[in-house]
């Protein structure tokens, strides 16, 4: 889940719509100390650095006043940017909330006010990422509709003409106009055959600077809109590269509390169990899970394995090609991990893989004798490929600096070069459904099973760090 | 839209139905004149549900009529901008189509009707796309959206247009039969 994309869409939405929004009253008159266009898009930026945050505490860091704060977060509670929480708190139960903070922010927080046993409404913020995805999307798609149908006049009450006479009529007096001899509209004065005012030739008859005026604002609309996409692309872009990402969300501010003081705990934050924060449990929904961090799980391997997992992952942890279906739009990925630049290991392996090939293919077609072949040919590629993996990792220290496609880190991960060349292997062999492809692959599976499941939780890390 | 209101008349009843049918005389009567009337304000009155109240009578008069305050429950339909109807086309030629949305006329004109659709002159005169696989005559029903309304006092016009999303025939009596 990350976070970097939804801030950057909400730094634009903020730019391209609430830049000059002011939050004073109709009232007030507007000198240029009241002035506080902008305002809006501080807010809206320190807010995108925070989850959940009290708005007394968001009113101190933005040195704003509060009220002046709370209302443009009004505003923008009802611009559906931003949910809000209101709750009647002792001083002490506002504490939680600023242990919750500790733990995400984990920045130094002084002590807020003694324990007073009184009772104050306290008011919370904080985005809701993906209401705003939809409010914006919406919103640009109301803005495009509504200058095309302009542009298009489409909801224009169409107009007619008399040639004759100059007499004009609208399309809301179509009902008398209409003829019962033939299928055209027919002027009520002197019965000539009304045209529609757009047609060139009544256009060119009749008023002459209607007309231009006429053109004048297509002209314009059409300017607009040009403008407008230009304008707004990088939002749109940002929109589209945020499509497909999962929308991060912080559940209900009790929610959110509740999580974040259970991720401090685990964690062995000492801060977290002060007692006074222990026994907070009355007023609220429920005491927060002790133990309810995220699960980790360690797994140790044996012989081979460990030795080759060691190594690489300092180098090559976040180098990893990234299965296809963990990619989407929007990943900040290097090429290598999208796998487009093919590690040259690929290219060191075609003659084994072909050679494997051509084995399953004589597999495939005598059925009969299967099992034989089977044994022999598994153990066969078995000795093909500890040669040829041995021929490759020579290779790779010889020739790694001359590879055609030069990537220059392979001499720096030999050994991390090597077992994900097993890896690719084991992605295309999958893709046959064919029976041999299973017993050959035995071998692969033996050797990379556990060693590309660790991988996927490679990625999965490295994307969250 | 349709909305159930309470409206007020004076109702004026002819002396010969003074008699022990009185009110049910001075229902049917209301029923009669204010059922499929139009007025300006409130749109088309579709039906009355009910009677709430009948005033005290008042003799007009020379004339001997009494008339009667009558506080009575109604549906209404009252077309607005913006609103999707489904309507029945009624009439096509060459500037548009006319439909009829119950007791509602629409027109829509050949410039709201998507650019595709082509008018076809002849026995039945219709819209039909180049494919000519959606086609507009008489009896189509459309799905139609409304872009103006003039209200007069006793009547109520409307311009519609198909070019829209989701606009347009909802079946074609043509492709039935």
């Amino acid at each position: 889940m990350s976070l970097e994309p939804f801030n950057r869409l909400v730094r634009l939405a903020a730019r391209a719509f609430y830049d000059d929004i002011t939050m004073k009253g109709d009232n007030q008159p507007k000198n240029g100390r009241g002035d506080n266009r902008g305002m809006a898009v501080v807010v809206l930026d320190a807010l995108t650095r925070r989850q959940w945050v009290r708005e007394e505490d968001l009113a101190k860091a933005l040195k704003l006043h509060s009220k002046q704060l709370r209302r443009t977060l009004r505003f923008f509670e009802e611009e559906k940017l931003v949910t809000r929480d209101h709750r009647r708190e002792t001083a002490k139960g506002a504490k939680i909330f600023s242990a919750a903070v500790a733990a995400t922010a984990d920045g130094p927080r002084g002590k807020e006010g003694e324990e007073k046993m009184k009772l104050h409404t306290h008011s919370y913020c904080c985005l809701d990422y993906a209401q705003i995805y939809d409010v914006v999307r919406y919103r640009m798609h109301r803005m495009k509709k509504k200058l095309k149908d302009e542009l298009d006049s489409r909801n224009m009450v169409q107009e007619y003409i008399c040639p004759n006479c100059g007499k004009r009529y609208s399309a809301f007096d179509a009902l008398q106009l209409v003829s019962l001899t033939d299928e055209y509209f027919h002027c009520e004065r002197c019965n000539g055959e009304l045209v529609a005012e757009s047609d060139k030739l009544a256009a060119e008859e009749m008023g002459d600077g209607d007309d231009n005026a006429k053109r004048r604002r297509h002209e314009k609309l059409k300017d607009m809109l040009q403008k407008m996409e230009e304008q707004l692309k990088p939002l749109a872009q940002q929109l589209l590269r945020v499509k497909d990402l999962p929308v991060p969300d912080f559940g209900t501010l009790q929610a959110w509390e509740a999580r974040a003081n259970a991720a401090n705990r685990a964690n062995g934050d000492p801060s977290a169990n002060d007692s006074s924060k222990s026994s907070q449990g009355h007023g609220y929904g429920g005491t927060p899970m002790p133990f309810l961090g995220d699960t980790k799980v360690e797994v140790a391997f044996s012989g081979v394995e460990v030795k080759e997992d060691t190594e690489p992952e300092t180098k090559a942890t976040a180098l990893k090609v990234l299965p296809p279906w963990m990619i989407r739009e929007g990943m900040v990925l290097t090429k290598e991990q999208r796998g487009e630049v093919k590690p040259d290991v690929m290219k060191m392996d075609q003659p084994s893989s072909s050679t494997d090939d051509k084995k399953q293919k004589i597999v495939k077609d005598d059925q009969k004798s299967i099992e034989d072949e089977y044994i022999k040919a598994y153990y066969s590629a078995l000795m093909e490929r500890q040669r040829a993996q041995e021929e490759v990792t020579k290779k790779m220290q010889s020739e790694a600096g001359n590879l055609s496609n030069g990537v220059s880190e392979a001499a720096g991960r030999k050994v991390g070069a090597k077992a994900k060349r097993e890896e690719d292997e084991d992605d295309a062999e999958w893709e046959e459904p064919q029976p041999t492809g299973e017993v050959y692959k035995v071998a692969d599976l033996n050797a990379q099973a556990q060693e590309s499941s660790e991988d996927e939780e490679d990625g999965i890390d490295w994307e969250e760090g | 839209m349709f909305f159930h209101i309470s409206m007020e008349k004076n109702m004026q009843l002819h002396p010969r139905h003074f008699g022990p049918h009185l009110r049910d005389k001075l229902v049917a009567k209301l029923m009669k004149d204010v059922e499929g009337t139009c007025s300006g304000r409130h749109g088309f009155v579709v039906a009355i549900t009910g009677v709430d109240d009948i005033g005290k009578g008042l003799i007009r008069e020379g004339t001997g009529f009494v008339t009667f305050p009558v506080r009575y429950q109604c549906v209404v339909f009252r077309p607005f901008k913006g609103e999707i109807l489904e309507a029945v086309v009624t009439m096509v030629n060459k500037m548009g189509f006319f439909a009829e949305a119950g007791p509602v006329q629409i027109f829509v004109s050949n410039h709201l009707i998507p650019d595709d659709m082509e008018f076809q002159t002849g026995d039945v005169p219709n819209y039909t796309t180049s494919d000519r696989s959606v086609r507009i005559q008489k009896d189509s029903e459309v799905r139609l959206k409304i872009i103006g309304t003039r209200v007069d006092a006793t009547e109520i016009f409307c311009i519609g247009t198909i070019k829209d999303d989701f606009l347009g025939v909802i079946n074609d009596p043509g492709a039935a039969a």
